[in-house]
């Protein structure tokens, strides 16, 4: 009592500016709010205690801010009471959503008032009302971009009105990376936590063009319900993490988990974080605010690369001609070819031109003769200008199926039968259910299937790291390569008709095209590594190769497939194969697998197997 | 290694907001058309899976994409060096007569909701005034959007300063 006594005293005659006295137990209780947790990003440990996801010491004041978010917040409210000629130095300036927030909790009604200059000038020129949430989507191409990215879109108030989105600012965590790290050490470092991670406050255009003319990416914008208040909240919290750096790591502590801290500060009644123990894959991200229910509305806006193929899509092939003839040379603007087409359709041939042309300068230095060819389209296209194009929106991807699957199998193989039983961690396989993905893209990651041959006779039968298959169709104006790349273990045949678990490598490349509607027809070329205990060297190499076509019918997606492998040392590997899907719910498909495999080691052997497949989570 | 790296970078970006001359020497206000995306495609993994290749920045001068706003070139509150990172889009705009980075444009020069489609419809029939060259840099679309206004009886109020 005398020591509260004293305590007390002390308060009175301190000078007017200075912290209030908090007892012991207000302090914890305090620093255990979920929101002052959300501000420092901190997490329980492994170990107990806390520890932040802030990898950054200017971030903290308290010298061992970032494992007692109660001495951190001991040290703020302590440093809110500094002079105010600290000006922008002072951590009311630095500190905003901080400030607010404690200022609200212990009711500061006597706080030194700083000039923050450099944040009000910052604050007023956001001038946030409403946030979007951005999701770049898979592109085929790159089907590595399956996992996606999220960023947020700040709005000023008149920007739906305006339609000026164009000026908005965009918020973007990513992996901050210096110098030149090949691709490889990029990914090594980006899994291993080797980069920092910063958010960076960008204008949206510019990531407008990063996706969808560099990348040919479709966005997706989700209007977010935040309000005017809970968007100034987040964006308060946002410059506290000016330049600061985070912990970053690919799978988990990636964009789209920071990003789902942020609307925790905007709205501190949502639980979105929680949801990711494991892996924050971006389209989850999308399902979990959705399921928050935080979004108004969803629009689309489609990458150069749809906009142009959409462009020259009712084109017959003399006029898909033209369209080349035009980009590479505009003097045929007026060869008599063109100019007896009828004007609406010359109007459309020479925007496939002037789009074709500008695609084609995508990431490269300007060219000024390239730049004259462009001119001169868009002169022409001012004098008799397309209607303007109207692309259907594609499947929202967060609508597609879950990313991790189950499945279980019965089948048999000769005269054996056999369960089968699987796991798949990630994403999408040419034949999974196909609401959401495009047609001929496949990336899986982490896929363990085991199976229990009759008398309990159990084995491995394939364990994939990762297998990435992209068959983008050719045609006319675009000619993409299609490649695909596997690595793990899997059974192919041995002596005495065994199947014989193997290492494997391999990779292709070829091309793919359009058949007729949801028709693909693909033909690689391919090489393969692989450690087989029948052979003699303990790396046999082979070449070979990949066909088959793919096609989207009323049950599902069907692909039918030839394989071969013809390694140095004599053996030949060839297998055909069918499968077919049949869609029976957004989480649920059966699959019928059919295959016959060939070898020099064995004889020809059937297998038939029917897959139940379950997308959970 | 990494600090130094990072702390040398933030050093360059907060001189730029310093700079003197029109809109800083990054900004690109003496851009041609049909200037190359800034920055290469960046890593693989860095630009199509999390996010960015390093060029980590933090708006201080926004709405301007990276150009300050210091010099006197604010019309109706929005400064027009906002435009500056969309000229492509603004030339492809303007010669359709239609489209986002046209209406945006209307609307960082300060044009009425009720005048938008009328300022599409003549900035649309004088694209080739606007749009001189290929080699047409942001600065002479400004000058000669101006011009061009002056001489429209609806939208010759928009052409002066506000």
């Amino acid at each position: 009592m005398l020591k509260r006594l004293a305590y007390l005293a002390l308060c009175a005659c301190a000078p007017l500016h200075a912290a209030p006295f908090m007892d012991e137990s207000r302090l914890q209780r305090l620093a255990a709010d979920p929101y002052w947790i959300a501000l420092g990003h901190y997490e329980t440990g492994k170990l107990g205690g806390w520890r932040s996801y802030v990898d950054d010491e200017r971030f903290f004041l308290a010298d061992d801010g970032a494992h007692h978010p109660d001495r951190e917040l001991a040290a703020t409210v302590k440093a809110l009471y500094e002079p105010a000629s600290k000006g922008d130095q002072h951590a009311q300036c630095v500190y905003p959503a901080r400030t607010r927030w404690l200022r609200e909790q212990l009711h500061l009604t006597d706080l030194p008032t700083p000039d923050c200059i450099e944040y009000r000038e910052w604050f007023q020129d956001v001038a946030p009302h409403s946030a979007v949430l951005i999701f770049p989507a898979a592109y085929l191409n790159s089907p590595s971009s399956m996992f996606g990215h999220t960023l947020l879109r700040i709005d000023q108030a008149d920007v739906q009105s305006n339609q000026t989105a164009l000026l908005s600012y965009a918020v973007n965590f990513g992996a901050y990376i210096e110098g030149n790290d090949n691709s490889i050490l990029y990914a090594w470092k980006g899994l291993m936590g080797g980069y920092p991670g910063l958010f960076a406050f960008v204008p949206y255009q510019e990531k407008l063009s990063e996706y969808r003319s560099l990348e040919n990416r479709d966005l997706w914008e989700y209007q977010l319900n935040l309000t005017p208040e809970e968007t100034g909240r987040m964006v308060e919290h946002i410059w506290e993490l000016k330049q600061i750096r985070f912990d970053y790591f690919f799978f988990d502590e990636n964009c789209s988990y920071r990003l789902l801290e942020l609307l925790q500060v905007a709205r501190p009644s949502l639980d979105l974080t929680s949801h990711f123990p494991l892996t924050a894959i971006p389209t989850d991200t999308v399902k979990a605010v959705k399921n928050a229910g935080l979004v108004e509305r969803v629009d689309y806006r489609p990458s150069r690369e749809r906009e142009l193929l959409a462009r020259a899509e009712p084109l017959d092939k003399a006029e898909q001609q033209q369209v080349l003839a035009l980009a590479a040379d505009t003097s045929k603007l007026q060869s008599p070819e063109f100019t007896a087409l009828p004007a609406p359709r010359q109007a459309l041939v020479q925007d496939a031109a002037y789009r074709l042309e500008r695609y084609r300068a995508t990431g490269q230095e300007r060219d000024p003769e390239q730049a004259r060819r462009s001119f001169e389209l868009l002169r022409a296209i001012n004098r008799n200008p397309p209607p303007p194009l109207d692309i259907e929106r594609p499947g929202l991807p967060e609508n597609g199926h879950e990313s991790r699957t189950w499945q279980l199998g019965v089948g048999t193989r000769e005269d054996r039968a056999f369960a089968e039983y699987g796991l798949r961690m990630a994403y999408h396989d040419l034949n999974d259910n196909a609401y959401g993905f495009p047609l001929g893209a496949q990336i899986e990651i982490l896929q363990l299937k085991l199976r229990q041959y009759e008398g309990n006779d159990w084995q491995v039968q394939r364990l994939d790291l990762a297998t990435i298959r992209s068959l983008t169709p050719r045609n006319d104006l675009l000619k993409p390569w299609s490649w695909q790349v596997a690595g793990g273990l899997e059974r192919v045949p041995g002596k005495h008709d065994d199947e014989v678990l193997v290492s494997h490598v391999n990779g292709g490349a070829g091309g793919t095209w359009k058949l007729g509607d949801d028709l693909l027809g693909f033909a690689l070329g391919t090489v393969r590594v692989e450690h087989h205990n029948d052979f003699a060297q303990f790396i046999a190499p082979a070449a070979g190769f990949n066909t088959g076509v793919l096609w989207r019918n009323g049950l599902g997606n069907l692909s039918l497939e030839a394989k071969g492998d013809y390694f140095i040392n004599g053996e030949v590997r060839r297998s055909l194969s069918l499968n077919q899907q049949w869609e029976l719910s957004d989480s649920l498909g059966l699959r019928l697998s059919a295959k016959r495999e060939f070898s020099q080691l064995a004889t020809a052997q059937n297998e038939v197997m029917l897959e139940l497949k379950w997308y959970n989570y | 290694m990494k600090r130094i790296l990072l702390g040398t970078l933030f050093t360059a970006v907060s001189i730029n907001a310093m700079a003197q001359a029109p809109g800083g020497p990054d900004c690109g206000w003496g851009n041609m058309l049909f200037e190359g995306q800034r920055g290469t495609p960046a890593h693989f993994l860095a630009s199509t899976t999390n996010g960015t290749s390093g060029n980590a920045t933090f708006g201080m001068t926004s709405g301007t994409n990276g150009c300050s706003t210091n010099a006197a070139l604010t019309y109706g509150g929005k400064s027009w060096l906002a435009m500056n990172g969309m000229m492509n889009e603004l030339s492809e705009d303007m010669a359709k007569g239609q489209g986002e980075a046209l209406t945006t444009y209307a609307v960082v020069l300060g044009v009425a909701p009720e005048d938008r489609a009328h300022f599409a419809a003549v900035t649309h029939q004088h694209f080739s005034e606007i749009f001189k060259t290929a080699d047409t840099t942001a600065e002479d679309v400004h000058t000669n959007t101006l011009a061009i206004l002056k001489s429209d009886a609806r939208l010759a109020k928009y052409a002066t300063p506000a």
